[in-house]
Order: C-alpha cells, then sequence, then structure tokens
C-alpha cells in the first residue's frame, strides 16, 4: 500500500508539528497510571524476594496468624498457573521454565518467592517480613569468566553448561581479506549491565469478577493483547475470560514488554479472590527484578586496505542473558541482533560471527532500547576508528569511504539484513559540519601539552532496523513471529471519529500521531479524533509497542481503516449528493463535490438515524483494518552522531562539550515527538556511555540498586543538542515512515568513546568499556602510560 | 499502629487528617486524598517525580512525613494554578517537554519555584536549579528550554503591561499578566 492518491499537504496530518493532545492531562497532574487506579475493595501486595543469588529454598513459613488467602507461595500456586517458558528454533537453544513464585531453588537477587496481602502495602510489608524463607546459598555464577569456567556452578542444573545459546556464520572469505589486508586491529570491548529505568515502574492489579465471568488485568505493559494470551495459556482458561488493560504509563524503553511472573501470580490468585488486588514496583525491585540489559563483551578483529577499504570483520560476542529467557524474547535477543549489526552501514562482504548467550545469577536480561544494537555499534564503531588511526585517516572519512551508497540501494548486507534506503555518508558529511569539526581540530591542535585537559572529536554510525514483519522474528528464533498491526475506526453519529488500535502508547504520543493519521485522510482537527489504545476489550488484536514499530505498522493499519472508511464515506455521500464518487474530497471536516458538499456531521446522523434515505449502501459506519508490510526486513533508519569531550587527566572525568546529530528516520510525522524521541534516546545513550552501571558483586549481589548508586544522567549531564535531518522515504511503508524510537540511544558510546579515545591518543589509552567513569578513564590513561606498550595489533 | 492528627492545608483547604505515624507527605495526598498527580518514582529522595509546594517550597513529599507538617499549606500539581502555572504549563507544551507524563509534575512545581522567583537565570543555572528532577524520556533540553522561556514571559508579563499593554479598566499595571 502507498499513499496513492495526491492528497495535498493537510494541515493536521503527516508532518505537522501539532501539539501533543496527552498533554493537558499530564500537566494537570490527571494521569492515571497503575497506582492511581481507584477500585473498591482493593487490597495492596508486597512479594517476598529472595535476598540470595543462588540458592537452595529449604523452608518458606508463613506467620500462623495470617489471615487466609493473605499468604501465597509456590505451593499454593502450583495448582494455578504454569511457569512460563521461553522457547526458540534457534538450534541447540536451552529452555529454563521461569517459575511465578521460586520453588525449589532461587537464581537471582530479587526473584519471587511468596506474596503478602493486606489494605495497605505499608501493611502488606509488615506482612511479607513475617515470611520467612530458608535458603542454602549455592556458589554464585556472575560474570562471563566464572560462567564458561569447566567447574562453574550451573545456574541451571540439568544443562550441560551455562549456555542459552549459541549461534555463528561465516560469509565471504575472511581468512582472504585477513592476508590482503594493509592493517588488522584486534581490540576487545565491553558495554556492562544497565538498568531500564522507566520513572514508572511496573505495576499490575487484577481482579476477578464473578458475575461476569472476567479476570481484568491492568498492568503497566507494553504488549497488553501479548499479556491477555499468556495469562490464559498459563492459567489454562480461554482467552475471551481475560481483559488487560494498559492505562497511562510511565515510560517502558522495552522493560514493559516481557510477560512477567508478578502478571501471573496476581492473576491466578485473583482468581481466588473476590476483590481485586494490586502491586507496585519499588525501586529497589525495579533496579533487581525488572528485566535488565546490554553486558556484552566483544572480541573483534577487523581487516583494511592501506586506502581505507574495510576487508572483513570477525567477531565473537558475548552476552549475559541473566538466569532465565523471558518471553517472548528469549536470553538470545540481544546476541543476534548484535551480530546482525557487527557490519553496521558498511559495504564489508567477508564477516565471520560467533555468539554465545550465557547463564548467570543475575535478574534476567530483556529488550531495552536499542536491544543490542549499542553493543555492536560501540564495537564496530571503535573498530573502524582504531582502523583509521593505524592507516592515517581521519575516522570520519573511513566511515564515507565504506558507507553503503545511496545508488547502492536496497543494499543487503553481509549479515543479511535489507537496508532499504537514505544516504548514510551524508549523514557523516552534514554531522562534521554540525559540530565544527575543524574548529574543533584547531582547538584541540591548540591545547598546551602540559595542560590537565584533552579534547576528543568522535562518531558513530549506525543502521536501525525498524518495524520488521514476521520474516525478521523468525530468523532470530522467536517461537512467535510478530508482523501484523490492527486498527478499527469509527464514525459517531455526530461525525466525531474513534480510533481503536492494540499498541500501547507510553510517552511516544501515539494519540497525537495516529490522530494525524486520520486527519491526513480526513482533514479534521486532531481533536476530533479519540484514539483508544492498551485495552484488549477495546481494541483489535496486536502485538504490541516495540521493536520501534508503532507508528509504521499502527499508523499503516490506522491509514488503511481511514482510507477504507474514507471510501465507504464518499460512497454515501454520493447517494445523497446524487454525484459520482471520484469527483468527491474530503476537505475540511465535509465531503466536497463539484456542486455540493456534505459535512460529516450531517452525513453521519442521515446514515446512522435514517439509513433508508441511503438506499444500497451496507449498514456500519466504521472499517476496521490488519497491516502487514508488504516487504517484511524492515524499513531502516540511520544517524551519525558526533561527540566533542573534555577529558580531565587528574580526575579521568569526561564532559561533553558539543552533540551533534544527523538522522533519517524517512517521511516524519509529527517533528515535535520525533526530536523528542531522538534527544530522549541521546540522553538514555549518554547514561549508557558515562554513567549507568548495575554492578553485582562476585556473590551476586547488586551493588546500584538505587538512584543514590545507578546513576542516571540529569539536566547538567545533557548538553542541548544540535540536530540535523535528513528525509528519504522508506519505500516499504506507508508514507515512507522509518520507525525512530531506538535510533538516539544507540550511538553515544560509540561516538563519546570514539571522542575519548580521540583525546588520549598521544597516551595510547582506550575506551573500550561502558561506562567510562572516571577511575575507568583514569585507570586506562595510567595503565597505558605505565605500559607504553602496544595493545594486540599486527601492521602488516 | 500509632496514629496522629495532623493539621494542614491542601489547596488552599484547611485539613484535618488522623493517619498513622509513619504515613510520608506523599502517601497522604495520594492515599488519604486521592491527590494522585505527586507521583512516586524512588521513594528515595532522589528522582523528584514527588516534589510538591510545602510553604512555598519545593519540596520531596516522599521523604517528608506527613506528621511533620503541622499547620503547613501544601500545593500540588493539581492545585497549581494563575499565571505563572499556566505559561509554565504552555511552555511545556509548545517544546515538547513531557513525553510520559511521570516526571512532569515534579517538574512543574520545581519549574514554577524558578519561574515565580522572577530572576533572569541562564541555561546553566537553571540546569542546575532543576538537576534533581529526574527525566527519563525526555532527554531535558525542552524542559530547559520550557522553563528558560517561562521565566522570561513572566519577567517580561511583569514589566511589560505597565509601559506598552495601556489597560482602560484601571487593573493596577504591576503584576498584570496575560
Ligand atoms: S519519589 Fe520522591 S524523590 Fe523520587
Ligand atoms: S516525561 Fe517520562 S519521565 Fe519525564
Amino acid at each position: 500500500m502507498t499513499t496513492g492518491d495526491s492528497t495535498p499537504a493537510r494541515r493536521y496530518g503527516i508532518g505537522a508539528r501539532t501539539p501533543r493532545r496527552e498533554d493537558a492531562r499530564h500537566l494537570a497532574g490527571r494521569g492515571s497510571f497503575v497506582s492511581d487506579v481507584k477500585l473498591s475493595g482493593l487490597r495492596e501486595v508486597a512479594f517476598v524476594r529472595s535476598v540470595v543469588a543462588h540458592g537452595r529454598i529449604t523452608a518458606v513459613s508463613v506467620p500462623d496468624d495470617a489471615e487466609p488467602g493473605s499468604v501465597w507461595t509456590a505451593a499454593d500456586l502450583a495448582q494455578l498457573a504454569e511457569p512460563l517458558t521461553a522457547t526458540s528454533t534457534l538450534a541447540g537453544f536451552r529452555a529454563a521454565p521461569l517459575p511465578n513464585l521460586a520453588a525449589d531453588k532461587v537464581r537471582y537477587v530479587g526473584e519471587p518467592i511468596a506474596v503478602a496481602i493486606a489494605g495497605t502495602r505499608a501493611e502488606a510489608e509488615d506482612l511479607a517480613a513475617r515470611i520467612t524463607v530458608d535458603i542454602t546459598p549455592l556458589p554464585a555464577v556472575v560474570g562471563f569468566s566464572d560462567a564458561l569456567a569447566h567447574n562453574a556452578p550451573k545456574v541451571h542444573n540439568d544443562w550441560p553448561d551455562n549456555i542459552f545459546a549459541t549461534t555463528s556464520g561465516d560469509v565471504g572469505d575472511v581468512d582472504a581479506a585477513a592476508r590482503e589486508a594493509a592493517v588488522s586491529v584486534t581490540r576487545e570491548y565491553t558495554m556492562n549491565r544497565q538498568a531500564v529505568v522507566p520513572l514508572e515502574g511496573r505495576g499490575v492489579i487484577a481482579h476477578y469478577d464473578r458475575s461476569a465471568d472476567r479476570l481484568s488485568v491492568w498492568s503497566s505493559t507494553q504488549t497488553p493483547h501479548m499479556i491477555r494470551e499468556m495469562i490464559a495459556i498459563l492459567l489454562g482458561i480461554e482467552a475471551r475470560r481475560v481483559r488487560v488493560i494498559a492505562p497511562d504509563m510511565g515510560g517502558a524503553f522495552g522493560s514493559k514488554c516481557s510477560l512477567y511472573p508478578e502478571e501471573v501470580a496476581l492473576a491466578a490468585i485473583a482468581m481466588k479472590l473476590d476483590h481485586p488486588i494490586r502491586w507496585v514496583e519499588d525501586r529497589w525491585e525495579g533496579m533487581v527484578a525488572s528485566t535488565q540489559a546490554r553486558d556484552h563483551h566483544y572480541l573483534v578483529t577487523a581487516h583494511a586496505a592501506a586506502d581505507g577499504t574495510l576487508l572483513g570483520v570477525e567477531a565473537d560476542i558475548l552476552v549475559n542473558g541473566g538466569a532465565y529467557s523471558v518471553y517472548p524474547w528469549t536470553a538470545t535477543m540481544d546476541a543476534t541482533m548484535a551480530a546482525a549489526m557487527i557490519p553496521g552501514p558498511y559495504r564489508v562482504r567477508n564477516y565471520r560471527f560467533r555468539t554465545r548467550s550465557v547463564a548467570a545469577n543475575k535478574a534476567p536480561s530483556g529488550p531495552y532500547r536499542g536491544v543490542g544494537r549499542p553493543g555492536a555499534c560501540f564495537a564496530i564503531e571503535r573498530t573502524i576508528d582504531e582502523l583509521a588511526h593505524e592507516l592515517g585517516l581521519e575516522p570520519y572519512e573511513m566511515r564515507l569511504k565504506n558507507m553503503v551508497r545511496p545508488d547502492e540501494m536496497p543494499y543487503t548486507s553481509v549479515a543479511g539484513k535489507v537496508y532499504d534506503s537514505g544516504d548514510y555518508p551524508e549523514a557523516v558529511r552534514q554531522a562534521a559540519v554540525l559540530i565544527g569539526h575543524d574548529t574543533w581540530r584547531k582547538r584541540q591542535r591548540g591545547v598546551p601539552t602540559d595542560s590537565r585537559h584533552r579534547i576528543g572529536i568522535g562518531y558513530g554510525s549506525c543502521t536501525e532496523q525498524t518495524a520488521h514483519g514476521c520474516v525478521e522474528w523468525a530468523t532470530r528464533g522467536l517461537a512467535i513471529t510478530i508482523g501484523t498491526e490492527g486498527a478499527r475506526l469509527e464514525m459517531d453519529a455526530t461525525g466525531g471519529f474513534t480510533l481503536s488500535v492494540g499498541i500501547k502508547s507510553h510517552g511516544q504520543g501515539s494519540e497525537t500521531t495516529l490522530a494525524q493519521v486520520v486527519s491526513e485522510v480526513f482533514d479534521v482537527e486532531p481533536e476530533h479524533v479519540t484514539v483508544i489504545h492498551g485495552d484488549t476489550a477495546l481494541t483489535p488484536r496486536s502485538e504490541g509497542t516495540f521493536a520501534s514499530r508503532s507508528m509504521v505498522m499502527a499508523g499503516g493499519a490506522s491509514y488503511g481503516a481511514a482510507r477504507q472508511l474514507a471510501q465507504k464515506v464518499k460512497r454515501i455521500a454520493s447517494v445523497l449528493l446524487d454525484e459520482p464518487v471520484e469527483d468527491l474530497r474530503l476537505r475540511d471536516h465535509a465531503v466536497v463535490g463539484r456542486a455540493g458538499s456534505l459535512g460529516y456531521r450531517e452525513l453521519a446522523k442521515e446514515f446512522l438515524f435514517t439509513p433508508d434515505h441511503v438506499p444500497g449502501i451496507e449498514g456500519g459506519l466504521e472499517a476496521t483494518y490488519y497491516y502487514r508490510p508488504a516487504v517484511e526486513t524492515g524499513a531502516f533508519s540511520y544517524a551519525t552522531h558526533a561527540a566533542v569531550v573534555d577529558v580531565d587527566l587528574d580526575t579521568g572525568g569526561v564532559t561533553l562539550l558539543d552533540y551533534a546529530v544527523v538522522e533519517d528516520c524517512g517521511t516524519v510525522v509529527n517533528p515535535l515527538i520525533v526530536e523528542g524521541q531522538i534527544v530522549g534516546g541521546v540522553a538514555q545513550g549518554i547514561g549508557s556511555a558515562l554513567l549507568e552501571e548495575l554492578v553485582y558483586g562476585d556473590d551476586g549481589q547488586p551493588k546500584s540498586s538505587s538512584f543514590l548508586d545507578y546513576l542516571l544522567p540529569g539536566t547538567t549531564e545533557i548538553p542541548e543538542l544540535k540536530i540535523g535531518h535528513l528525509r528519504t522515504a522508506s519505500p516499504n511503508t506507508v508514507f515512507g515512515m522509518k520507525g525512530t524510537g531506538e535510533s538516539g540511544a544507540i550511538m553515544p558510546p560509540a561516538a563519546i568513546g570514539n571522542a575519548v579515545t580521540d583525546a588520549l591518543r598521544e597516551f595510547g589509552a582506550q575506551a573500550n568499556e561502558t561506562p567510562m567513569t572516571p577511575q575507568r578513564v583514569w585507570t586506562a590513561l595510567r595503565d597505558a602510560q605505565d605500559a607504553m606498550a602496544p595493545i594486540a595489533e599486527t601492521v602488516s | 499502629m500509632n496514629e496522629v492528627t495532623v493539621h494542614l492545608t491542601v489547596q488552599h483547604q484547611p485539613r484535618t487528617m488522623i493517619i498513622p505515624a509513619r504515613t510520608t507527605l506523599a502517601d497522604l495526598l495520594r492515599d488519604h486524598l486521592g491527590l494522585t498527580g505527586t507521583h512516586l518514582g524512588c521513594e528515595q529522595g532522589v528522582c523528584g517525580a514527588c516534589t510538591v509546594l510545602l510553604d512555598d517550597l519545593p519540596v520531596r513529599a516522599c521523604l517528608t512525613l506527613a506528621a511533620a507538617c503541622e499547620g503547613a499549606e501544601v500545593i500540588t500539581v493539581e492545585g497549581l494554578e494563575g499565571p505563572d502555572a499556566e505559561r509554565l504549563r504552555a511552555c511545556f507544551a509548545e517544546q515538547g517537554a513531557l513525553q510520559c507524563g511521570f516526571c512532569t509534575p515534579g517538574m512543574l512545581l520545581a519549574g514554577y519555584y524558578l519561574v515565580r522567583g522572577r530572576q533572569p537565570l541562564s541555561r546553566e543555572e537553571v540546569c542546575q536549579a532543576m538537576s534533581g528532577n529526574i527525566c527519563r524520556c525526555t532527554g531535558y533540553n525542552a524542559i530547559v528550554r520550557a522553563i528558560e522561556a517561562a521565566i522570561s514571559q513572566g519577567i517580561e508579563a511583569e514589566t511589560a503591561p505597565a509601559q506598552t499593554v495601556p489597560r482602560s479598566s484601571g487593573a493596577p499595571a504591576a503584576g498584570t499578566e496575560e
């Protein structure tokens, strides 16, 4: 489907910077989040969680005076709900059932063990504190070397080792490339573990309404329909009896798109109670028991010719997936994405990789903005800079030389990804101009050698696959192959529009952008379109909001529904105005013909109140459309980021002096919202690069489980960004849109890592591990100065 | 559980509350008065989502014991009114200073305190002043711009009308705001 007819640009349609429809309620403090929902008889839940990373449960003792129905353990839950098992079609994949409440073994600090219910959260916590759990500790598996050691303790006893799955590939002839190369470099990179940290934690309410025979579950989830189906399956009931509602959500970024044990446990328990129950995650729980992210290690070797042509890349990728595979993504999601993204936006034809997804006694890993790409981008982009340095090239020239060119689009990468459109080199050129490359180079050279500061410039480029269809998910082994979205559009008897979509907007402003899609077709202000989302009883089946897919997929579905309804509206008008359909246009709340016009309000009233006035037109003033992209390999956004840093040689402190982004996400629906996605993503990427790290002790104890010791970027850490835009419509999507929810978060570690390394070139120190904390940078500097020995590299 | 009686004024309305002694101001507002606009992002005093005005000063409601608020005046986002509040809200919407809206109440209260101060502030000063409020969605650029804009509009509104917008109604010039 394409935009087809030559609709002139609409005032409030695609591309309009319309204000967000979500703002009024939030600015008034009238948002309604899970913790704000008011239900009569509602009681509150506190979880008892493991304080041991790895151990055997020997006893769970419930206080004798606990009221019946107020405490639930694994034994109580066993008959009520199956454990969740995420499976994969990847060869050799090892599944591990994820218990709703731990029964015999605990595998991470924070794993839920029992449920306590009371009138208030404080009282529920009092009760939880009186439930005693005896655990015999076992040695914990924490880092890669622990997990992969020959005699390593096993996270899952029935596995031969601690590996969820291994994947590998060998395309072209990397060995020949190595022989031909003028320069080869080998580097190791680490992107440490992070928390996702939506400001609102997770939250669940469950209530079984006996008279309606309906289980209602409110959850702060990106995927209400998926949660509904899985709760039904695990509880062994038909999904028709389950309704999932996702009310306002305080962000998610991927941490709320897996099915969680808390959701299943509350749903199962609620079926046995005659009152609703609610659990609201507190910050400690968020830091230890929500899905975590990153925790990657790369060994990369790259080969280049003397003129800078990239000849081949080898990558050995390790991802620490934590204790369990989450549904539906599994613990292999990051590794498979990273392997696909190591070749980056480059024309390299020889590529060999291996990935191993490793189990450890940490909270399960799940999706987080960028999924695998920030690590892969950090690894390949740092390597590009190392090659450029060896060859005496400006790193951005190395990029320009090797990037896929616009005349090569669509381009199938060496990893089999089909880059659909864009001008990758132009993004680099513009980023260099935007950041003021030459000026900064001059300033850099002007820094006196006895100064205790250095300036560095760094770039990071990436492509981002968005809105991919079934094919892509199947290649990555997912048991459910995602790729369809539905939308239903109704015109009511007063001429207003209600658009129902199954995705869940949680900060992206889809109530605005999807209304703009309707505006584009019907030429009405977005405020005449109510967008319903996040309620399975009110919306068509859907897969949810993740993978930068909602605008393209739900936008495609909304456009399909709007076009169908528009056709019908014109047919009705054709009868009422007595003009042929071809002569009718939709303009400013009305169907306009050559002779007459008819407002939507009159048309709807006429058709719905007195259908006999409109003979020959079938009933109903609504349309439902399911969108499935014709090309399922996705629409690739891309960008180049440029960072300028100051490094304090005495403290290792890194300060961002300037930051520029040049991005292309195809046709933009609302510039205000796209810019928000970019800046917000970059801020999270700066957190990855410089601040955020979930530290685990050797015993598996999380050591950064509050905002006091897990550093989030604040106002003073994020400079005012310079943003440049390129606009290449995707040939694969409605309007040429590409997703852009994740892009911003991908490149900052690469650009900043390259900038810090650039600043420290004269000392031979490199920034190869995130976050680049003062201590890490200072240590790298000291080690480099101590050693003054070249790092593993061969120059032939 | 020990109970205490607290007298306080919330959105200019006097209240007498009998509450468990351990109740925080945030829980009093949210659970006892249904004012759920005050959000809890950490309950550790770091994120600022729970910011309210307590006797005109921005404080963290999650770390404030309700029992310590005897005689105090509390304003939450729901009760934040007047020209400064409205221009701040308008600037937030115009700049794109909110996405999920979870940090927004705290940002508004902390920002309002700056706008009402009628002091011109540099970008750095605004960033410093707002550094105790975490937003995970917006990346702050738009929030900082919105607060800067609202501060200047507030200052302009205070000085401009007397000279440039003659009014026949005889309304007092200073403090007359659009
Ligand atoms: S909830 Fe009070 S500072 Fe975070
Ligand atoms: S808008 Fe979501 S945390 Fe600020």
